[in-house]
């Protein structure tokens, strides 16, 4: 299907404005005046960006807040529309829903809010100096995990459906505006500029080492942790902004009769993360910390969910106050002879 | 819709037993019981202060009240020992693997509970009391820094009288003004004095992490094999249900696959005695 973009945008504002299709809210990428993109409430049309690359702000911080009250819970009746989600966050949220969804329990806040969102996905036409979703078995467009995903062809957006959700949406944009069949020409432009973005990535990231062998890094020389950690001031914002992190610290602030238990963020680069009563921790160094977090991403987590827990989303990268480069710290110690060395164990 | 995982169950402070200068057992009373599995942990809450896991040190066959033996050390402890009996406080649970106890029928069964470490264990040591025509023995190995440590005095007699018990109690030191008529060396000594054919023997420890960790050191030189030392992990076990990831060590998680892990399984995990 095939709608045109400044339909589409004009249509988007209407829907926030006259609560069509039962939205209550549209969230979208929004250009700030120093160049970073958002994800803000509709407000216009104005600096609107749904392709381009990823936003500042992670996906899950639409799903689980950084501090929210988790007992009682209450159902969230705002239902959002959120568009301009990259393939890195889509990714990203599966794991959450691996995490908060699953068979050992379901965290209902999270729940609520995945069931009152439609989530419209969009392909990446631009990358960001740290984007690296084609190291880590990722691709700059999403071919699931959305419930509409649009392909920018030009002055068109190719749509495709992934969910019932994503079908209703469709249903409501046909009623207001003119959607199209696509054609072949249509989709071998979508596989070109797919194509293109991928050769950028390929291009901005042919220095450092793919995934494949990442499981070495457990193995690698301690030394080579201590000297990539030195800048690491351990303030947690990669793991604050980090798509998949999702570690919580719960605080009980109950006044009255019933309980009130509160989750917020927490961050394994902290001492007191792991901490137990009466003082033991089995990471007290800094350099601990920070080869944990590696590990955490690209061995642990692909042991408990079946996929890396980094996306390439490359925002750690971008908050780090000590310039630490995700990708340039992964590729020296895998390039060290003694992580390669242990290959032949 | 599905219950919420931090449903919290409210209880109330029933008798209040002061263990040691730094040690107190609640008796606590659930509005609604919380029937658990000898090995499980619960999470205990003090209202607007915070919670943490803690072991019931009741037995799994007690439905009526729940007792939790608690050491201060902690922030949430600091409060736990603030609280006065008929204080309302709360409780969620049962998280954790149990004790395969059914495993162990017609075996000798060896206790290893050092300091706070003991309070875990008599949940388990008061359960197979109750089927204890199911097991040749049990043997309970007690240890403390210094007699006045040493918890659970007041029912050592009744339990030593109980044929095929036997209380074996150590303290690292007895310090002036206190009195000791047993054994003074480590509780990793005490494996000395028993008189137990490893092969086979389930063994369960708990206790202070340097306890733990030359404990299962000298059990494995005493011929007690691999699997059947079952280790209870102090991981900071938060949420209780494998969502927060603090208490998570290799690929496990210390709440839900844990927390007691058997040697075997854990010991090429990194730091897994601290």
């Amino acid at each position: 299907m095939i709608v045109n973009v400044s339909h589409l945008y004009s249509f988007l504002k209407r829907i926030q404005s006259e609560r069509l299709g039962g939205f209550d809210v549209v969230i979208l990428p929004e250009r700030t005046e120093n160049g970073n993109l958002f994800y803000t409430r509709m407000d216009g049309e104005k600096n609107i960006e749904i392709d381009s690359y990823r936003a500042v702000d992670p996906l899950k911080s639409l799903f689980y807040f950084p501090r929210e009250q988790i007992l009682p819970d209450k159902n969230k009746l705002v239902k959002r529309l959120v568009l301009g989600v990259k393939n890195c966050d889509l990714t990203a949220l599966d794991i959450l829903d691996k995490a908060m969804i699953n068979s050992d329990f379901v965290d209902p806040v999270y729940q609520s809010w995945r069931e009152n969102t439609t989530i419209v996905s969009a392909d990446c036409t631009e990358i960001s100096d740290s984007c690296h979703c084609n190291l880590v078995d990722g691709k700059p467009f999403a071919d699931k995990g959305y419930d509409v995903n649009l392909s920018n062809i030009g002055s068109d957006y190719v749509i495709k459906t992934g969910s019932s959700k994503g079908e209703e949406f469709v249903e409501l944009l046909r009623k207001y505006i003119p959607i199209s069949d696509d054609h072949a020409d249509d989709r071998e432009k979508v596989r070109e500029l797919r194509k293109k973005t991928m050769r950028r990535l390929e291009a901005q990231n042919s220095d450092f080492v793919r995934s494949g062998d990442y499981f070495l890094l457990k193995n690698a020389d301690i030394q080579k942790w201590k000297d990539e950690s030195k800048s690491c001031v351990g303030c947690g914002g990669c793991t604050n902004i980090c798509p998949t992190c999702y570690c919580l610290i719960l605080n009980d602030e109950t006044l009255s009769k019933d309980f009130v238990k509160v989750r917020s963020y927490d961050s394994c680069q902290t001492n007191g993360y792991a901490r137990v009563a009466g003082g033991a921790s089995p990471r007290p160094k800094m350099y601990e910390r920070f080869r944990n977090r590696y590990l955490c991403k690209l061995t642990i987590m692909k042991e408990n969910f079946g996929r890396l827990g980094c996306t390439g989303c490359g925002r750690c990268i971008d908050v780090c106050p000590g310039k630490i480069d995700f990708r340039e710290v992964i590729s020296r110690i895998m390039k060290s002879p003694k992580t390669q060395e242990c290959n032949h164990d | 819709m599905t219950k919420n995982p931090y449903q919290t169950t409210p209880a109330i402070i029933q008798e209040i037993i002061e263990e040691s200068p730094l040690i107190r057992t609640l008796r606590v009373k659930l509005e609604t019981p919380i029937p658990f599995k000898t090995g499980q942990f619960i999470e205990l809450t003090i209202p607007n202060v915070g919670e943490g896991p803690f072991t019931p040190s009741s037995s799994h066959y007690t439905t009526d009240w729940m007792e939790i033996t608690i050491m201060k050390t902690g922030f949430v402890t600091e409060y736990v020992h603030k609280t006065k009996v008929g204080d309302r406080i709360g409780i969620r649970g049962p998280y954790g693997t149990c004790y395969p106890i059914d495993k162990w029928k017609g075996k000798d069964v060896l206790i290893m509970g050092g300091g706070v470490g003991m309070a875990p264990t008599r949940s388990l040591f008061l359960t197979l009391l109750h089927d204890l025509d199911n097991y040749r023995s049990v043997t309970f190995l007690m240890g403390a820094k210094t007699p006045n440590d040493m918890i659970y005095k007041y029912l050592i007699d009744d339990w030593k009288k109980i044929d095929k018990v036997h209380i074996v109690r150590s303290v690292d030191r007895v310090p002036e003004g206190e009195t000791w008529s047993e054994n003074v060396c480590l509780i990793t000594k005490l494996l000395d004095k028993i008189n137990l054919d490893p092969r086979g023997v389930p063994v369960v420890v708990c206790g202070p992490p340097v306890m733990m960790k030359f404990g299962t050191f000298d059990l494995l030189k005493h011929g007690f094999s691999e699997e059947n030392i079952y280790l209870s992990m102090e991981k900071k076990m938060y949420c209780g249900i494998g969502q927060c990831r603090h208490c998570v060590f290799g690929e496990y998680y210390a709440c839900k696959d844990g927390p007691v892990f058997t040697y075997d399984k854990v010991k090429n995990e990194e730091n897994i005695w601290e």
